[in-house]
């Protein structure tokens, strides 16, 4: 392929786009070393590295249990003959959607002793189920909850892969095992690589399922010091980023060692037939099923019936009623849909950027875009507060507005496509832009027939990654939102903290089925493209 | 946030039905445009239709913010004079102390101040409080036996509750009560106390809800939490819910009264209405509404307590230097932090 200078727009457009992504790290900044504070000193003098030594061990574990069980179950249900494939495909990027402050919450509710699985196991005789708790109870319920942020992006580029260049390897005598190393692996390793990145730098900005497990991470610290010690809050926030800065390069430097394959889809994805295999192919989707979606729910579903047949046995009657559900769920989808949109928008220009052109401001704005992900959600809603409080008469337009929020979302969750997108980018043959110009088409016409079609399900996934995530955001939902938009996963909070756990069951499930209907909308947009 | 409006474009009159209605049965009166602006970090399930019917019974209408305490205080400070809310709810005292400490309370009228006892409100009149939890030691029916309980928090320390208490370490309700711990019997006193539970394999849990709920499964024995946790869950799940709450003795600091505290914001522009909201929170209506509702202490002076809570003689948290805490937590958290209370 040709190097080409990429056009000045694009580059204009990139670097706004990363300057708009910087503003919660420059917040971070500003904070730390502005204000007369000592970061430095304060986390020489504090135990940080004990944290943050608990932090890179949990998210390393977390980022290689989820590389693999996400790497698998997408295999599984899109390259193979496994029963049920499109129901999994529709059920299986749900855990995404849980806020882990209640779904660790229920997850230990259902599992944990005396807990609901308990008592289902005590007729099999199993008396006691362990307590989940601390290392292996956070790296559990981390993984269950983090490896859709592999699967997407992997199912959606297994689905892309020609099978011819499979096919090839086991004529010429390559067993199906070593060929998914020696191809298909190859291809897909940019994906996995991407999603695994997002895996780490989410299991370190994660407080939710790592305080209820009760393991001691930095995030922990960080909350505690809030109000207590605001400049060490913000000095261990520090870390977070450069961690997060330090780990993007790392990823960086490894895929650019991986070979770039340009592959699409010129004939159809070869489908393995599992034979033998199929029963526990069967019971490892299943059983991942169970854990990651089915337990939490289950937790969630007895809270909810707990609201709903209080009034027969006279106790107090719910707070919500179905018209602030339906508002609720219609906030949350209206939001989270713009915000996927938008966030595309936001990155697909950095990812051709990056991707096309391997223009340096795209490659800095893409390290920004993504390292971003690492901070915690309360300070991207601070630092917005903050930026707009300095910008005066902008500031004042925006505030209280819809924009305002989604243009939040889309900073805490274009990471999320980021990586994706890239993928999508490259994944597009030169050849066919060859062929294109040769043809007389347009940059725009070129973008519409060529980049688009080739580029489609990868974004599909991108978008789907941002629309399920900002459906569980809590801090900018609640720091950011405009008057009276109230959201799932606020009211979900609000309630659960103020012990109305039945309040806070029936609006979890139904973020779960909503989450559920927008993730059958876009499998089947995906499957129609077939 | 949330509008709530006492009248859209002049003839319309608000309506209020259900809980609010319950609360204001009164018809609703006509707005002058008046109008306040809540940071509440109270669950809107609890809040909404009090001030539903505040805005009936006043005209003024309501615009809120929800969120956690902790955030919106955090919030508070990132906006300073440029803030737009009036009115600050907070679920404890410690998000109130640092805006005290930051200087963004303003003063709270004394008619209002003097609709609750002097233990309940600030010296200063920078806050009041409007509804009190009372710190128990939560226990499973079938693990501890009731004629076993202790009468005192310093009873735990004892080996033969080793292993069996839960702490909810870094929990804002606990960090208050800590530093409330420190003022009454001395910072070394107080430490000690933590030093020796975690000594004694006191084990550490996020917050007051994961403890009631691990000790209902019977995961730990028991737990130091807030009273009305467990009345809520058993509320909603009846018996077979496994916990009771067990009172300390009433002189002992493990039965302190941790109030919630509204406010009033230095920056606030409308702070008339802003006072006739806290006392409208303070009124006999709304006083029995929350404690029927959520089984927390009323404060208004002459407001009868829910039936099924014990009475109350605990300590108050009023009763001892409340403004000290503000300053008091940043060393209560570098003892909490110290303790390694966090990795048990």
């Amino acid at each position: 392929m040709i190097r080409k200078r990429a056009p000045r727009e694009l580059q204009i457009v990139g670097l706004i786009g990363s300057l708009a992504f910087a503003f919660p790290g420059l917040y971070l900044i500003w904070r730390n070393f502005t204000t007369g504070a000592d970061p430095l000193g304060l986390l020489l003098a504090g135990n940080t590295l004990e944290p943050l030594w608990r932090t890179i061990r949990l998210a390393f574990l977390v980022s290689l249990s989820a590389a693999i069980l996400g790497t698998a179950l997408a295999w599984c249900t899109t390259r193979t003959d496994l029963p049920f494939a499109r129901l999994w495909r529709v059920i299986l990027p749900i855990p995404l959607v849980f806020p882990t402050f209640i779904g660790a919450a229920a997850f230990i509710r259902t599992l944990n002793p005396g807990g609901l699985a308990n008592d289902a196991f005590k007729s099999l005789g199993l008396n006691e189920t362990p307590e989940l708790r601390g290392l292996v109870g956070a790296w559990l319920v981390l993984t269950l909850f983090c490896y859709p942020y592999v699967y997407l992006p992997v199912a959606a580029r297994l689905r892309q892969l020609p099978g011819s260049l499979e096919q090839s390897a086991l004529i010429l005598g390559d067993n199906p095992l070593q060929t998914f190393r020696r191809v298909v692996l190859r291809q897909i390793a940019t994906s996995i690589s991407a999603g695994t990145l997002l895996v780490f730098l989410y299991t370190i900005s994660d407080f939710g399922a790592v305080q209820l497990m009760r393991y001691d991470t930095l995030t922990r610290a960080i909350e505690s010091n809030y109000l207590a010690r605001p400049p060490m809050a913000f000095a261990l926030s520090l870390i977070l980023l450069i961690l997060a800065g330090a780990v993007v390069l790392v990823e960086r430097s490894m895929t650019r060692r991986l070979p770039e394959v340009n592959t699409h889809r010129t004939s159809l994805p070869m489908l393995y037939r599992l034979g033998k295999w199929k029963h526990l192919a069967s019971l490892f989707v299943a059983a991942t099923f169970a854990l990651a979606v089915a337990a939490p729910s289950a937790a969630l579903l007895d809270w909810a019936a707990d609201g709903l047949i209080r009034d027969q046995r006279g106790g107090n009657s719910l707070t919500i009623n179905v018209d602030k559900v339906v508002e609720a769920a219609t906030n949350t989808v209206s939001s989270s849909a713009l915000a996927a949109v938008f966030a595309l928008l936001a990155v697909t220009p950095i990812a051709f950027l990056v991707g096309r052109y391997r223009d340096r401001t795209g490659r800095i704005a893409h390290s920004v875009v993504i390292a971003t992900f690492a901070l915690p959600g309360i300070l991207i809603a601070l630092s917005l507060r903050f930026w707009t409080l300095k910008s005066g008469f902008f500031g004042d337009l925006l505030y209280d507005s819809m924009a305002l929020l989604i243009f939040a979302y889309v900073v805490r969750f274009g990471s999320l496509a980021m990586g994706t997108a890239l993928v999508a980018v490259r994944s597009v043959p030169g050849a066919l832009h060859d062929a294109a110009a040769t043809l007389g088409a347009n940059k725009w016409k070129q973008l519409r027939t060529v980049d688009l079609p080739v580029m489609r399900p990868g974004l599909l996934a991108a978008a789907g990654l941002v629309l399920l995530s900002t459906m569980k955001e809590l801090p900018i939902s609640l720091i950011i939102s405009p008057l009276g938009f109230p959201t799932l996963t606020t009211r979900i909070f609000g309630s659960f903290e103020d012990a109305f756990v039945a309040e806070a069951g029936i609006m979890a499930v139904t973020l779960v089925c909503v989450s559920a209907l927008l993730s059958w909308f876009l499998v089947l947009r995906r499957a129609d493209h077939l | 946030m949330t509008v709530i409006a006492a009248s859209c474009g002049g003839s319309d009159q608000l309506e209020i039905d259900g809980l609010a209605a319950e609360i204001n049965p009164a018809e609703c009166v006509e707005g002058q445009g008046e109008e306040v602006t809540i940071y509440s970090g109270r669950t809107e399930n609890l809040i909404e239709p009090v001030l539903e019917a505040f805005a009936c019974a006043t005209g003024i209408s309501v615009q809120v913010r929800w969120g956690s305490s902790t955030q919106l205080a955090l919030l508070i400070d990132e906006e300073g004079s440029r803030s737009p809310a009036d009115v600050f709810l907070s679920r404890s005292p410690g998000p109130v102390g640092f805006l005290e400490s930051k200087g963004l309370l303003g003063t709270i009228d004394q008619s209002v101040l003097d609709l609750v006892g002097e233990d309940s409100r600030s010296d200063q009149g920078s806050w009041i409080g409007f509804s009190g939890r009372k710190r128990v030691l939560v226990h499973n029916v079938d693990l501890v036996p009731e004629a076993e309980l202790p009468s005192s928090v310093f009873d735990l320390t004892d080996e033969k509750w080793r292993g069996k208490v839960a702490i909810p370490g870094t929990n804002g309700s606990f960090v208050d009560w800590f530093t409330v711990f420190r003022d009454q019997y001395g910072t070394d006193v107080a430490t000690q106390w933590l030093n020796d539970m975690v000594a004694n394999d006191a084990r550490y849990y996020p917050n007051n809800r994961s403890i009631v709920d691990a000790t209902g499964r019977g995961e730990i024995e028991m737990g130091l939490v807030n009273h009305y946790y467990n009345y809520q869950e058993v509320a909603a799940s009846g018996d077979s819910h496994r916990a009771l709450n067990h009172d300390l003795d009433d002189s002992d600091i493990g039965s302190l009264l941790i109030i919630t505290a509204a406010t009033v914001l230095e920056s606030a522009d409308n702070s008339s209405e802003a006072n006739q909201l806290l006392a409208y929170l303070l009124s006999e209506s709304v006083q029995s509404y929350f404690t029927n509702r959520t089984f927390e202490y009323p404060l208004a002076a002459g407001v009868e307590a829910n039936d099924t809570l014990p009475p109350l003689k605990a300590l108050e948290i009023g009763s001892v230097d409340f403004d000290a805490l503000g300053g008091g937590f940043e060393e209560t958290a570098r003892i909490i932090e110290a303790s390694g209370i966090q990795n048990q």
